[in-house]
């Protein structure tokens, strides 16, 4: 194919027109991915901070339950060590509110009712066992006043809660919570002197409180949990969950760096992040992740949480994978609606320019000038104007040119002084005249002319006198003959004059003494009159010859001897 | 000095000597070297030595001219615990060449025969060591036989820290721990295998590491006793810090040694640092050859490098560990040092020691 301007010009269109729609989309993809990765960190950074607010309201909850029984009258009273048998029946009674407790929050581990005395020994005791509540009693009851949360409850005031660090339960006899990540809620029992007398504490298993809290979320949200320090107390993987009770350590700053600005102690401390991590296993299990602090207020907490929730990059950028579907077919259509407009479009531009071609091609061929391009104001307008009357311009110098032509060859076969044709001019009518006679079997005659008193006018009047001789008897000769009849000049004084058809001897001697006649007539010069007169030689055709080189010496001949006659 | 067996490596330094002058040159034997890597390891190859240590005990520098000065690799693998560096020793022995272990883990490893004996000759810096730790005789575990197997490298004391203003003078014995004075205030390691021997060292039992069957009830009930005692037990050096400062404890069973020391300095504690009379237990760790050690000559010129000036100092300057050729600063040379043997019976410690940490009665202690 011909790589014509239009075909140039749709191609240009149409990479242009791709080029649009390919970045129009690409950067419409760009953003709206971007948007939508936002929009969805926004949802996982509140559904984070409404599950740590859940995680509080919870742990309130719990304190409320401690508190509820440490400032029971009955727990005082326990503690009070009066009548046994009285004291029976009330740790009876307290550890049936334990156990309905317990009933109730499945998350519960344990409830104790701890004295501060005899080395922190526990007096009520309700265990979660394998099968049911356990009451634990008489030997199996332990001494745990050097458990923080009894040596760190006892000095709290009336009211205060405490709130241990997450550990992992390692009490021998602690039933379902040993071994098991857990939590103490612990809330100080004060006698009717305000002396703290002992302790209520409650177990959380913190896995079962978790799973309860994160129970409503979907599926593909994973829970992270840590301690001030960055410790994970809960993660996806559960290798990676209380390392340090291992001996081993996984920290949310290792796997989270930027997580390392919600920790105890950075400065400043912030109260939420939001991570886009690109996993150790690479792009497949990319995360985005956010990460809440809050402090556990109006609670003695020994330590805090940070909370984070991550959900597959993957499924954040699903609704974009969509979307990115839905731009590239509106790209694809238009990009083909481009190339079609790119071909019309380059057709149109360049209509007027196959026009001119035409115009041109036309011109060329019977160089007429067509009609005019119109009145396009444009760069196609000019151009079309300018070949019109570049056309017109060619026209015009074709016109002289040919002129000049018909001039110059004129002038090759005439005399320029006389008009009459030369001896060029004269020869060529003559080998014609000659061929038209042998086929028609006529005769053809030459009449040689030459002036005899020329070169004594033209030496003593000049050569303008000469002149004026020679064209008086062109024009002369010239009206004498018939049209069919040549006269030409072929030299200074000499004249030939081609006479067809009838060329008998009578009628060639009327025509010699016609021309005689004509010769000596004076011609006017300048107030004076001239008289050359003239000698006259004849050959005829086919009596004196058959060749023009053959008549014409006949006749210069037969004038030599007309004119040694007359000089005679 | 050691000297490498292999030949194949003085095949750089005898390069011409253009190569190695010239810009050129030098890309040249660098693309070499890379080539190398990827084309011929055969002739490229250095000897390669394999550390097994703890963390802080092999600076990357001191590695780094190691390699330098014996034109070899070191392939260091940091362990962290005990129970790893058994595992790893036990059932890929060939794999390791020289390991730091304590003294009284190593009895196993020589009495399953996973080590080597060493030839002191190769140790020319063990005479630099302080005298306590030249007499390796006198070190219980490091020579069996006639043979010694390890060399002293670092250690650590358990002593007692007591804040100068509850306690004026340095509390003399173990017995402080119990002094019913400091109830409540005193803060001891959550461990069964070392407060088991702090028992028997109260008890003056002849070897704290063996507990006859008869002094066991005894045992647990000093533990109990104890326990009535103390402010509370800790894991970690820094939760021995917290509830040390937090409650103003007035004394501590330093399971971590100076590093609680330098911890509690930090915190701004005015503290001091006493060794008992009855001694204080201490874990020495050593190094030690593996008895499958491709190149035990290389093995021996790693033991004595880590033993030269400059290991000591950063083990000591970086890390805060005790070194065997210099006294520590705040030690006297008297200290009784009563180094970590293995014990009659761990699994029991432990098993009465979570009973005693849960708060149970002697009975529940003592019941099978």
């Amino acid at each position: 194919m011909k790589l014509t301007i239009a075909w140039r010009l749709a191609l240009v269109l149409m990479l242009v027109g791709l080029l649009g729609t390919g970045l129009t989309g690409y950067f419409a993809y760009q953003t709206s991915r971007e948007q939508l990765v936002k929009a969805s960190e926004d949802r996982l950074l509140t559904a984070t901070r409404v599950l740590m607010r859940q995680v509080i309201v919870a742990l309130k909850d719990i304190a409320a339950d401690v508190s509820l029984v440490a400032q029971h009258p009955q727990a005082a009273r326990i503690l009070q060590h009066t009548n046994s048998g009285f004291q029976a029946l009330s740790e009876d009674n307290v550890s049936i509110i334990f156990e309905r407790l317990m009933t109730v929050h499945p998350e519960y581990f344990q409830i104790r009712l701890i004295e501060a005395a005899n080395y922190g020994r526990e007096r009520i005791r309700v265990d979660r066992g394998l099968s049911g509540l356990l009451r634990i009693k008489g030997d199996d009851l332990q001494e745990k006043g050097h458990y923080n949360y009894v040596f760190d409850t006892l000095p709290l005031a009336s009211g205060a809660v405490y709130v241990s660090r997450a550990t992992i339960n390692h009490e021998v006899g602690a039933h379902a919570g040993v071994g098991k990540p857990s939590l103490q809620v612990a809330a100080p029992i004060h006698d009717l002197n305000g002396k703290a007398v002992g302790v209520v504490v409650i177990n959380v298993d913190l896995q079962g409180l978790f799973a309860q809290l994160a129970s409503d979320l979907p599926p593909e949200l994973k829970l992270y949990l840590t301690n001030g320090n960055g410790d994970f107390l809960i993660h996806p993987d559960s290798a990676r969950s209380f390392a340090f009770d291992r001996g081993q350590s996984a920290l949310v700053q290792d796997e989270f760096p930027a997580a390392s600005s919600l920790l105890q102690g950075s400065q400043p401390r912030h109260d939420n992040v939001v991570i886009q991590s690109k996993h150790t296993t690479g792009a497949a299990d990319a995360l985005v992740a956010a990460f809440v602090f809050q402090p556990l207020s109006g609670l003695e907490a020994e330590d805090e949480f940070i909370l984070g929730l991550s959900q597959p990059l993957a499924s954040v950028l699903a609704d974009s994978n969509q979307h990115a579907a839905d731009i590239m077919r509106i790209v694809l259509s238009l990009s083909v609606l481009a190339i079609f407009l790119a071909i019309i479009l380059a057709r149109y531009l360049t209509q007027p320019l196959r026009d001119l071609v035409a115009e041109v091609r036309r011109f060329s061929t019977d160089g007429t000038i067509g009609a005019s391009p119109g009145v396009r104001a444009d760069e196609i307008g000019e151009l079309a104007r300018s070949i019109e009357h570049m056309e017109v311009q060619i026209h015009n110098q074709f016109e002289v040119l040919q002129n000049q032509k018909v001039k110059l060859e004129h002038l090759a076969n005439h005399d320029s002084l006389t008009g009459l044709p030369n001896r060029r001019l004269l020869l060529e009518r003559l080998e014609q005249a000659l061929e038209r006679a042998k086929r028609n079997k006529t005769e053809v005659a030459l009449l040689f002319i030459d002036l005899n008193r020329f070169k004594s006018i033209n030496d003593t009047y000049g050569h303008k006198a000469g002149d004026a001789v020679l064209l008086e008897v062109a024009q002369r000769l010239h009206k004498l003959l018939r049209a069919s009849d040549t006269a030409a000049r072929i030299g200074g004084d000499e004249f030939l004059i081609l006479i067809e058809g009838n060329c008998e001897a009578a009628a060639m001697d009327s025509i010699v003494s016609k021309v005689q006649a004509v010769l000596a007539l004076s011609i006017p010069h300048q107030d004076i009159e001239l008289r050359c007169g003239g000698s006259i030689g004849v050959a005829r055709y086919p009596q004196d010859g058959a060749t023009a080189a053959t008549l014409i010496a006949v006749a210069d001949q037969s004038m030599y001897q007309s004119k040694a006659r007359r000089d005679d | 000095m050691y000297k490498p067996q292999k030949k194949s490596l003085s095949v750089l330094a005898s390069m011409p000597s253009f190569l190695k002058n010239t810009a050129v040159g030098k890309q040249a034997l660098w693309l070499m070297a890379l080539l190398s890597l990827v084309v011929t390891p055969a002739w490229a190859e250095k000897p390669v030595l394999r550390v097994l240590a703890w963390p802080g005990y092999a600076e990357a520098e001191v590695v780094k001219s190691f390699e330098q000065k014996n034109g070899v690799r070191v392939e260091l693998t940091v362990i962290t615990s005990d129970v790893v560096l058994w595992q790893r020793i036990s059932e890929r022995n060939t794999d390791y060449d020289v390991f730091a272990v304590n003294v009284a883990e190593l009895q196993r490893y020589i009495a399953v025969n996973l080590v080597q004996s060493l030839n002191v000759e190769l140790l020319p810096n063990t005479q630099r060591q302080l005298a306590r730790f030249r007499d390796l005789a006198a070190i219980p575990g490091l020579v069996h036989e006639g043979k010694v197997y390890a060399i002293p490298f670092t250690y650590a004391e358990m002593g007692l820290i007591y804040d100068r203003k509850q306690i004026a003078a340095p509390p003399a014995t173990i017995a402080a721990l119990w002094d019913p004075r400091y109830r409540g205030k005193v803060v001891v390691y959550d461990g069964g295998t070392h407060n088991f021997s702090l028992a028997a060292q109260r008890l003056g039992l002849q070897s704290p590491f063996r507990i006859g069957t008869a002094d066991w009830q005894r045992a647990a009930q000093q533990l109990i006793a104890l326990r009535r005692n103390v402010l509370g037990f800790y894991l970690q050096p820094e939760e021995s810090v917290r509830l040390f400062m937090d409650h103003h404890a007035a004394l501590m069973f330093a399971n971590y040694g100076m590093q609680q020391v330098h911890l509690l300095k930090a915190a701004g504690a005015d503290i001091g640092y006493a060794i008992p009379q009855e001694g204080a237990l201490a874990w020495l760790d050593c190094w030690t050859i593996t008895r499958s050690a491709r190149d035990p000559a290389l093995a021996h010129a790693w033991i004595d490098y880590l033993l030269d000036e400059e290991g000591s100092r950063l083990l000591t300057e970086r890390q805060g560990l005790s070194s065997t050729r210099y006294e520590q600063a705040d030690r006297r040379p008297h200290d009784l040092l009563l180094w970590l043997q293995p014990q009659e019976d761990t699994a029991r410690r432990e098993k009465l020691w979570g009973r005693i940490r849960s708060g149970d009665q002697l009975s529940r202690v003592m019941a099978p």
